[in-house]
């Protein structure tokens, strides 16, 4: 009966269409092979297309078009021309969309379809609770912290994002997608040129290293917020990695060292820098990070030839590189 | 006399390379159903199938013609009255309705337009199989290229409009490099939103202010070097640093993001973003190569992002791209930015010299 139902709704509702199959020629690449279902849902979904028709029944099938491919960004983009067209109910779109998304949270189409809404209606409320409510299933779906980063930008959502951050990072230290978000807030805001504020990120950082030493992402933020700030500079901070370094090492923490003891060379090349800092580099390449030695015993190459007694005279690396100018002497 | 242990260690790390260059002949044939969301981009699923079979050099078990004419019926061609030249370019397959033509003039449509990356891997198929480009409405690709680039200099997929990001950005700098004509974007807008999507970590993300990612930062610096301007656009401090990030990325394999699992396709995007910044020699070759082969489906054929996983053509393309980085016997060598084998590039050099030659004789 069901059956006979379905033949009789497609002679009713779509007798005036000629469906369009699809045509890939005498000898098609990469062909999907798909049921007589799927092909007739796309055919009458081509038909329409072709003649540009706006109607409800047109709306209806971009549906079930998507439900068999939501990746499909033709119908995605068909389905917003039709909701223009026929002035469709946003709010229930949004609903639509929402469903969509928390089924298939890595599509693109299905968020940037959310974007387009969204803008629309001009209206971002429901935005953040949505886009958390997708993390706490996925904490670093890139598509989901995009159209965060969009939303907070575009409707001036910065007030609670920091403690949103902080929350993250209590629930999982090593998430760097937080990590990022966390520089991305800041920086939009208070910005890190007030000492207070690069102190008090400074000594979060630390903190956060000092519960979980093996964590790459702390240490690039830390890194990243100094490092055109006077890596070297910051009053107290060599010290506090030198100490750390007994009791949490890691290799993130020895090449934290080098690019210190680097910046420190950068306004005043000494012996006993220099030497500290291929030291740790030999203790990486031999030791800690040993994944990464052929690189570490470069970069020892590389300091060598930039600030050590060779430098003054310019000779090149023995990889064939030529040390840059600018070398100190020696006093 | 092996140990059995020995001998399923050995077995573990053996590169079965027939058994790839079936997984790709059977991607080219017919996939089935569950691959609908695939449908949009079936152009790029041949290109990681022909590039993959080029890297085994086992381009001879296809039949190149027909291959060919199938991606110019991708075309979309300018209509009688080139009112569609804007949305010219490549499709990613048949699934608008179009009837079958490999020729012009182009069909009117409401709704049919080329797709940045189905152009790119349209023109980079083309090439490996052997093809002139003869057919290749240059100026239309080229015309439906600039009308894809936003303000900030990225681009979106489409002239409908789609999301804007710095994948579309490399896709349009392949299609430049290959076409040899820049008059398709304005490159130095596109330099500007790559600089602005540096992290404060020194990796690239896919816009400003988004975390870092291996896939993005190959996107970037293949970008800069296929414009030649890598040098230009990023200082010598910034483009160490910008090493030291893509360097700490290898784990045994490498992933794409700090704290993430590794997945066998970032053995190229991230290693052939070292080979381009000449660093790849000091990562570690044994463990990469362990990683890619342990990903390795040992009855299908192809590789899988993560062990004892379903292998895909994208996954089985770049772990192949991958071992071929480090130097696999038997695999021909990739170009790292234009990611084609270095032949397939050699013939594009000679095709674009003929060119230079035919436009020079040109009074």
């Amino acid at each position: 009966k069901l059956f006979l139902i379905v033949i009789v709704d497609s002679l009713v509702h779509w007798a005036d269409l000629e469906p369009v199959p699809q045509d890939d020629g005498p000898n098609p690449v990469v062909k999907i092979a798909y049921s007589e279902k799927f092909s007739d849902v796309y055919d009458y979904f081509r038909a329409l297309l072709k003649k540009d028709e706006r109607s409800d029944r047109a709306f209806a099938l971009t549906a079930e078009a998507i439900e068999l491919n939501a990746a499909n960004y033709t119908v995605w983009h068909y389905r917003r021309v039709l909701l223009q067209a026929l002035q469709k109910d946003l709010r229930e779109e949004m609903r639509y969309i929402t469903d969509i998304i928390e089924e298939q949270p890595k599509n693109y189409q299905v968020w940037h379809h959310r974007r387009m809404v969204v803008e629309w209606l001009n209206d971002p409320s429901e935005e953040l609770e949505f886009i958390a409510d997708i993390l706490s299933q996925d904490a670093k779906n890139y598509h989901a912290w995009q159209h965060r980063q969009w939303v907070i930008q575009e409707y001036k959502l910065w007030d609670n994002e920091l403690e949103f951050v902080e929350k993250l990072l209590e629930e999982d230290v090593r998430n760097n997608s937080v990590w990022n978000q966390r520089h991305f807030v800041i920086s939009h805001t208070t910005g890190y040129s007030s000492p207070a504020i690069l102190d008090r990120e400074v000594q979060y950082c630390l903190n956060q290293i000092r519960k979980a030493p093996h964590n790459e992402s702390a240490w690039n933020y830390l890194k990243g917020i100094l490092q055109d700030r006077g890596m070297s500079s910051h009053p107290g901070l060599l010290e506090q990695v030198l100490e750390l370094k007994e009791t949490h090492c890691s290799p993130y923490l020895l090449a934290f060292l080098v690019d210190c003891y680097e910046d420190a060379l950068e306004n005043n090349n000494q012996k006993e820098t220099l030497n500290r800092a291929l030291e740790v580099c030999e203790y990486l390449a031999q030791e800690k990070d040993t994944i990464r030695k052929e690189y570490w015993l470069f970069l020892q190459r590389s300091l060598e030839s930039r600030f050590g007694p060779s430098a003054a005279s310019g000779e090149p690396l023995a990889d064939g590189t030529e040390p840059p100018a600018g070398q100190q002497e020696l006093s | 006399m092996l140990s059995p242990l020995q001998l399923e260690e050995f077995e573990q790390i053996d590169f079965l390379r027939d058994r790839h260059v079936r997984f790709f002949q059977r991607t080219l044939q017919v996939l089935p159903e569950r691959y609908a969301s695939l449908e949009t981009t079936r152009l790029t699923v041949m290109f990681f199938a022909v590039s993959g079979l080029d890297v085994l050099d086992a381009l001879d078990v296809i039949d190149r013609n027909n291959m060919i004419e199938w991606i110019y019926s991708l075309q979309v061609l300018p209509t009688e009255d080139q009112s569609n030249l804007s949305r010219c370019g490549f499709r990613g397959s048949s699934h608008i309705g179009i009837p079958y033509s490999v020729k012009g003039p182009g069909v009117l449509h409401p709704y049919d337009s080329g797709h940045v990356a189905m152009t790119y891997t349209g023109l980079t198929s083309l090439l490996i199989l052997g093809d002139d480009l003869s057919r290749v409405n240059k100026q239309a690709c080229l015309a439906g290229l600039k009308a894809l680039q936003l303000e900030d200099g990225s681009f979106c997929a489409v002239p409908e409009g789609s999301e804007n990001d710095i994948r579309f950005i490399y896709c349009a700098a392949c299609i430049c490099y290959m076409l040899d004509d820049w008059s398709g974007m304005d490159i130095q807008k596109a330099i500007e939103y790559i600089r602005g999507s540096m992290s404060y970590d020194n990796g690239f993300g896919q816009g400003a202010g988004l975390e870092s990612h291996g896939g993005w930062t190959f996107c970037a610096i293949a970008s800069l070097c296929l414009m030649g301007r890598l040098e230009e656009a990023l200082s010598q401090r910034e483009l160490d640093r910008i090493r030291r990030w893509c360097i700490m990325r290898q784990q045994s394999g490498f992933h794409g993001r700090p704290n993430k699992p590794v997945d066998t396709c970032y053995s190229f995007w991230v290693g052939a973003t070292l080979e381009l910044l000449d660093v790849f020699q000091y990562t570690n070759y044994e463990k990469n190569r362990n990683y890619i082969l342990s990903t390795q489906d040992r009855l299908v054929g192809g590789f899988a992002k993560w062990p004892d996983s379903h292998p895909d053509p994208l996954h089985a393309y770049l772990g192949l791209c991958g071992l071929s980085l480090i130097g696999e016997p038997n695999l021909r060598k990739v170009h790292p930015a234009l990611n084609i084998t270095q032949r397939a590039f050699q013939h594009l050099q000679q095709l674009q010299q003929t060119w230079r030659d035919n436009a020079g004789t040109c009074t």
